[in-house]
């Protein structure tokens, strides 16, 4: 996981590198995408090796990515996860058991480092490059609002001294697919 | 044993099952009819359960096996399947680790890798390894069950263990991923999160006697749940045809102290 140079912003995907070009640099906030395989993997692929690769390596990079934050002495931490965790998904296993790992990760690391007045959340925005037509339906409602929807201002405010009492919780930034 | 006959003839692996919850959820189904495989990581402790199950009238047989080594899990399944010729509920229940930690400081080989192992790669090879044999439960009409035991604190999050809490979400997740894709297959998966009387807990009582004060005053029912007559009973009915229109859900068995579902 990218966490070096551009420490505001942590994660190797394409939306990690998205956000790290808008989001301006921060010495409170930290921003961790977690890298997600898109590729629909059947649980009948899932040996080993798989699992090593689309489970274990990139959920100790989110544990890392983590630690690292509180180290810098970042307050704000927001992980960004898709909503796979919370809805899975068919040949998703792998993948939505991180997602929402890491979600849940973020409940744990609030109430832990609350004493340190550290706030943690998590912000699930509706683009991810999952095939919904494998993964299955997200709601079985329509989506609320139709159009590009976008995070960024969400994560600002997360970061923001104007949310300081919203920590351990998930925001869904999707349009209303997902409730 | 009782006349419950719900599982009569079926065939059940219960991982964990030579002590606490493991051991209720398997002496429930048995009781129920099925004959049962104690998946226990040591016969020291698994051929007991097995024996006290023969002892009145059930069939057990134990079968050490180490969920943390996937070819463990395999030589279960498959020698599960080669003496009674079926597999048609798998419970994967058995799990190592839970060290108080601090975030900050966890160290991923002492503090996350047997959790991990335990959890999330044993739920994901145990689903993998027993998917051909419950789907034909499924096709013979006797539905094809994967039953995971996750945990209250894989949805609240841990203060005190911060990274149990995602070993045991990711349980929920796959059981979610697992229900769409096996659903064409009429295979259910369902998780248990169960607060109960273990040895673990029990032992956790013995030192602290506050702390089974602190719990039964925050449940609302006002105890601590029975690995069999509580926990058990739940597994058995997500192991049943009672449940077959059941699939990708969580059920919180621990006397209503968690509500936020």
């Amino acid at each position: 996981m990218n966490s070096s140079a551009d420490s505001h912003v942590r994660g190797d995907c394409a939306l990690a590198d998205r956000l790290r070009a808008r989001l301006a640099p921060s010495a409170r906030a930290s921003v961790i995408v977690v890298d997600v395989d898109p590729t629909p993997t059947p649980v009948g692929d899932l040996d080993d090796a798989a699992i090593e690769r689309l489970w274990e390596r990139p959920m100790q990079s989110v544990i890392v990515a983590l630690q690292e934050a509180h180290r810098e002495g970042r307050d704000r931490i927001v992980v960004v996860v898709p909503t796979l965790g919370q809805s899975g998904g068919a040949s998703y296993a792998a993948q939505s058991a991180l997602a929402e790992a890491a979600r849940v990760l973020v409940k744990s690391a609030a109430r832990q480092w609350s004493d340190r007045s550290v706030n943690a959340v998590v912000l699930e925005p509706g683009e991810w490059g999952i095939d919904s037509s494998v993964s299955g339906p997200v709601s079985i409602a329509p989506r609320a609002r139709s159009g590009a929807v976008d995070p960024v201002p969400l994560i600002e405010w997360l970061s923001g001294s104007g949310a300081t009492d919203v920590t351990g919780q998930t925001v869904v930034c999707d349009g209303g697919q997902w409730m | 044993m009782s006349v419950d006959s719900r599982l009569i003839d079926r065939v059940a692996v219960v991982t964990g099952a030579g002590q606490g919850v493991g051991e209720g959820i398997a002496r429930r189904l048995a009781e129920a009819g099925a004959v049962v495989v104690i998946a226990a990581r040591r016969a020291v402790t698994g051929e007991p359960v097995a024996e006290s199950i023969r002892a009145t009238g059930g069939r057990a047989v134990c079968i050490e096996t180490d969920v943390a080594d996937t070819s463990s899990i395999a030589n279960c399944v498959a020698e599960t399947t080669k003496r009674f010729g079926r597999l048609d509920v798998m419970v994967h229940n058995a799990f190592n680790g839970g060290i108080p930690h601090r975030l900050e400081d966890a160290v991923i080989d002492k503090h996350w890798t047997s959790m991990s192992r335990t959890a999330a790669w044993a739920s994901l090879s145990c689903a993998r390894l027993s998917e051909p044999h419950l789907a034909e439960s499924s096709r013979r009409g006797a539905g094809g069950r994967l039953i995971l035991i996750t945990s209250p604190s894989g949805v609240e999050g841990s203060a005190n263990i911060p990274l149990y809490s995602p070993a045991k979400a990711a349980q929920r997740a796959i059981a979610k991923s697992l229900a769409r894709e096996w659903g064409p297959l009429g295979v259910t998966v369902n998780c248990i999160a169960p607060v109960a009387g273990s040895p673990a807990l029990m032992t956790a009582f013995d030192r602290n006697p506050a702390l089974k004060s602190a719990i039964e005053a925050r449940t609302p029912l006002g105890r601590v749940g029975d690995i069999t007559d509580d926990i058990g009973s739940v597994a058995l009915f997500l192991a049943s045809d009672d449940s077959s229109y059941v699939t990708g859900q969580t059920i919180v068995c621990d006397g209503g102290s968690f509500l936020g579902l």
